[in-house]
């Protein structure tokens, strides 16, 4: 692990500072302070200098740095950016760190950056939400932002730079985590958790419990960012005092990685919510215009199924009702994947094509509709809604006849409504009608399960908002193939002239500008 | 071409069971066996990939398949209610499913993709032809019927379990659930034929559950074997050959359960079924008499004597009229000896179960 000298010698600073592990933050931050500035207290004031000579400092970098080039302000760059999640997430991988694919890609880039918050921050922030870090002499992330010190390119050694870049960072990334919503929703749920009665209801405990433990985590990880800027940019100012090139060397290239880690942060606090790492249904329905119409719906679900193959996700058809004549009345597929809910519930809405039908013999241009709903599949099986089975009509189609010994069909189609609340499912992909009846149920118990989460969001409107509209939603983007080329999102405005690509399944641009711009839009929201 | 390749033999509670019985069971020759043949035909999932051929051949395969396939339309549907092209075509895909042993490291030749197969191009060609010029049934092609979470072999000669009689299996795991000693208790599932319900109870039952499946015809009666043998349930089915209750003599009055789904077309209606169904499928499977009543009727007669106190009987019928008649007769005739006669219907809305209790 190339990066690891650096981090042992970051931390062993830091363990110096705070020997006693019940220091408190305060405590920690004044002797920090003086050693800055009596040189020569106690022998806690300088990091012994590395006893390798051979280290070499250009293998201080984990990440390969080709592909980040991102502009310093936000999110053009976001395609770039999404890239780069699965680059480092390779990276991570060759380098024999977390190989397990069962973990989150996401996750696993947060552990490997949060080395340092192991050795002692956690302990210190865990209790100490409200605390501001700061370096020795005051700075904090806040007065570095409004600093407004110019941002130059990655390549220049300007420890100003790259720290304006970082806080930038570190704010955008509070905000797509509704930073302060999230603080206030952690203080509820401390006093949920506090409770005597808690554990009566465990199922509500457990669901407590788990959010509590997500949400801190998430803090933490933030903190303990923030902090090792912090750390980073005293670190610097001692090297310069006492003269240490080595020190200083090392140090801004931790700000360096820490500048470029801070970018995939940001596309990882895009998915942040409690579902998005779930797998999800995809459906798309046809709009009214009969068989154009149908086609159209099958280009869509055909995005999908590509955009889900790029990904690296699994994809299972589970309904699908032929056109007449050509395309899909409907269709549902299942996207098995980290992270998939997270992406896909983007495509929510209606999706508009402009073209020269290939079905009009009069070759006149025609406008159709498909929409698309996208529905969790939640993992954790104590969160699903209980479903009674009376509440069921189960039903087959059949076309007529008496059927039992007198017919021999392999067509096992089940279709379930779920009566109170009009939610219907229907499967014919498996080869039985068992089969078939339980992927529609599953189908159900996920639409079930979407609808109480809403009703959920409403009642704490104050926290979260879901992007997930229940409904089909309105019209999302538009796709014009003649009399010119291209496909642009209604919602952000985000372009490309290049149709065929995008119907290929290439959505992430779409995806990942329509998710930091539903997160950053509001202001004053970190 | 997207050929979806998904290994099968995972679908199986014991897959070392089901390869061992694949070495033992799999025959060498592709073509059928004579219909009397006590050895059952192993079904093309199950057999060995030692077959190959490049992409691009089984791709021609695929487009002329599909191109068959799309040609029928709506033609058989309209015909006699049998399959149209949308069907045909996602019978085709599962054909794929099980001629194709998906594989990790590719074999490559002369740039093409090898892939491995279950049985001979040649032998798809045919298959095909026979699915559709002689309408013969997809699960006797693949020698296989996905039923309930089961995959049966099934072979010509013996009837393919419809998803209606699914439901029997659930009407029984209701009636288990609340009582122990139906749940631990002897069942009986008469005209087993593939093994089907009996398999389907035999898995539903306690630890000390037990199930006597019998049928008239020996070859039912093999494949029902290798069924069982495949789930591994050898100690809790039995199968026993014989005509309704003849072998069933030294259980009189002691079964918990008893279930069948016996022949109930009337015998006027044989000549008119969908071409897979009369055609291919074994008459004495199907064929109940000039109303369709006379096995069935023969059955309740008998249930009175089989069951012992409380036991429980559910019966698949034709529809409502059977229903109907059988209630009033086990209501009337048979002195009754039941209680809690109800009639349930399929997924498709038919009246198509007769269940009681014996008093
Ligand atoms: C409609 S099939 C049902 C097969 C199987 N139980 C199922 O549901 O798939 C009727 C079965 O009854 C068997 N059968 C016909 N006459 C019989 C008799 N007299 N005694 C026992 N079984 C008989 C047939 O061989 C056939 O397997």
């Amino acid at each position: 692990m190339s990066s690891f000298l650096h981090r042992k010698r970051a931390s062993r600073c830091w363990v110096v500072l705070c020997r006693n592990p019940n220091a408190e933050t305060q405590f920690v931050r004044s002797v920090l302070f003086s050693t800055l500035h009596e040189p020569q207290p106690r022998n806690l004031n300088k990091p012994p200098k590395p006893q390798n000579a051979t280290i070499s400092i250009e293998s201080h970098r984990i990440l390969d740095p080709g592909p980040c080039s991102f502009s310093p302000k936000t999110s053009k760059t976001l395609p770039g950016s999404l890239q780069n999640v699965k680059n480092s997430f390779a990276s991570a991988k060759s380098s024999g760190f977390s190989s397990n694919l069962g973990l989150p890609m996401v996750k696993s880039l947060f552990g490997f950056h949060g080395d340092l918050s192991r050795c002692s921050l956690v302990r210190l922030f865990g209790t100490q939400a409200a605390q501001e870090p700061s370096t020795s002499d005051g700075l904090t992330v806040d007065r570095i932002l409004n600093s407004e010190w110019p941002i130059l390119t990655e390549e220049e050694s300007d420890w100003k730079s790259h720290a304006t870049a970082i806080a930038q960072s570190i704010h955008l990334i509070k905000k797509r985590l509704q930073w302060k919503k999230l603080l206030v929703r952690l203080d509820m749920l401390s006093v949920e958790l506090n409770k005597p009665d808690l554990w009566n209801d465990p199922v509500h405990a457990g669901k407590i419990s788990r959010e509590h433990g997500s949400l801190m985590g998430k803090m933490k990880e933030v903190k303990a960012f923030e902090q090792e800027l912090l750390e980073h940019v005293d670190m610097i100012k001692l090297a310069r005092e006492e003269n240490d090139v080595e020190l200083e060397s090392e140090s801004m290239k931790a700000l360096l990685e820490m500048r470029i880690t801070s970018k995939e942060k940001e596309t990882q606090a895009l998915l942040a919510r409690e579902q998005d790492p779930c797998s999800c249904y995809i459906e798309v329905q046809s709009g009214a215009g009969g068989t154009e119409s149908n086609d159209w719906a099958s280009m869509v679900m055909q995005m999908y199924k590509m955009w889900a193959q790029r990904r690296g996700y699994k994809m299972t058809v589970v309904d699908e009702m032929p056109g007449e004549i050509a395309g899909i009345k409907r269709a549902t597929i299942k996207i098995d994947g980290e992270y998939a809910f997270g992406y896909a519930k983007a495509e929510v809405g209606v999706h508009r094509l402009v073209r020269i039908s290939p079905f009009d013999s009069n070759k006149r241009r025609h406008t159709s509709f498909a929409a698309v709903a996208v529905t969790p599949i939640l993992g954790d099986v104590s969160a699903h809604v209980q479903i009674n089975e009376s509440d069921l009509r189960i039903e087959r189609f059949r076309s007529g006849g008496s059927g039992g010994q007198h017919a021999n069909t392999t067509d096992s189609a089940v279709r379930i409504v779920h009566i109170p609340t009009g939610i219907t499912a229907t499967c014919q992909n498996e080869r039985s009608q068992h089969q078939n009846k339980a992927s529609a149920m599953a189908v159900i118990q996920a639409r079930v399960d979407q609808l109480e989460m809403a009703r959920q969001t409403q009642k704490n409107a104050q926290y979260s908002q879901s992007l997930t509209d229940i409904t089909w939603g309105s019209q999302i983007r538009s796709y014009v193939l003649q009399p010119y080329r291209m496909v642009k999102d209604l919602r952000t405005n985000y372009e490309v002239s290049d149709p065929d690509s995008v119907l290929e399944g290439d959505l992430d641009g779409f995806i990942l500008s329509y998710l930091s711009a539903s997160l950053d839009k509001d202001e004053d929201d970190r | 071409m997207k050929l979806s390749l998904t290994p099968k033999l995972s679908t199986f509670l014991k897959p070392s069971l089901a390869t061992n019985l694949r070495r033992s069971v799999c025959s060498s020759s592709l073509s059928r066996p004579p219909p009397t043949s006590l050895k059952p035909q192993s079904p093309l999932f199950l057999r060995p990939p030692i077959h190959s051929a490049t992409s691009s051949d089984l791709q021609k395969w695929h487009d002329w398949a599909k191109t068959l396939a799309s040609s029928i339309g709506s033609t058989f549907a309209d015909s006699d209610n049998g399959p149209d092209s949308t069907l045909l075509c996602r019978e085709l895909k599962w054909l794929i499913d099980d001629a194709i042993e998906e594989e990790d490291e590719e074999e490559i030749e002369n740039d093409q993709r090898k892939i491995r197969l279950r049985v001979a191009l040649e032998e798809l060609y045919l298959l095909w032809k026979q699915r559709i010029q002689e309408r013969r049934p997809f699960q006797y092609i693949v020698g296989c019927e996905h039923w309930r979470d089961l995959v049966l072999c099934v072979q010509e000669g013996v009837l393919i379990p419809r998803p209606e009689t699914e439901l029997i299996v659930d009407l029984v795991g209701d009636v288990v659930s609340d009582n122990e000693e139906l749940r631990e208790g002897l069942w009986a599932d008469l005209g087993t034929g593939s093994g089907a319900i009996a398999i389907g109870i035999g898995r539903v039952l306690g630890a000390g559950g037990r199930v006597i499946a019998t049928d008239l015809s020996p070859t039912a009666i093999s494949v029902a074997a290798f069924n069982v043998q495949r789930y591994g349930l050898q100690d809790v089915v039995e199968l026993r050959q014989g005509s309704w209750f003849d072998p069933l003599k030294d259980v009189e009055g002691k079964l918990a359960g008893f279930v069948s789904n016996p022949p109930y077309i009337p015998s006027d209606n044989i000549s008119g079924l969908q071409a897979e169904v009369g055609r291919h499928e074994p008459r004495v499977a199907l064929d109940g008499g000039v109303n369709g009543m006379d096995d069935l009727l023969h059955l309740c007669k008998g249930a009175a004597f089989m069951l012992k106190p409380g036991g429980f009987f559910a019966f698949e019928t034709n529809g409502e009229k059977q229903c109907k008649y059988l209630v009033e007769y086990m209501e009337n005739d048979a002195g009754g000896s039941f209680c809690n006669l109800s009639i349930v219907t399929d997924f498709a809305g038919i009246r198509r179960f007769v269940t009681g209790f014996h008093k």
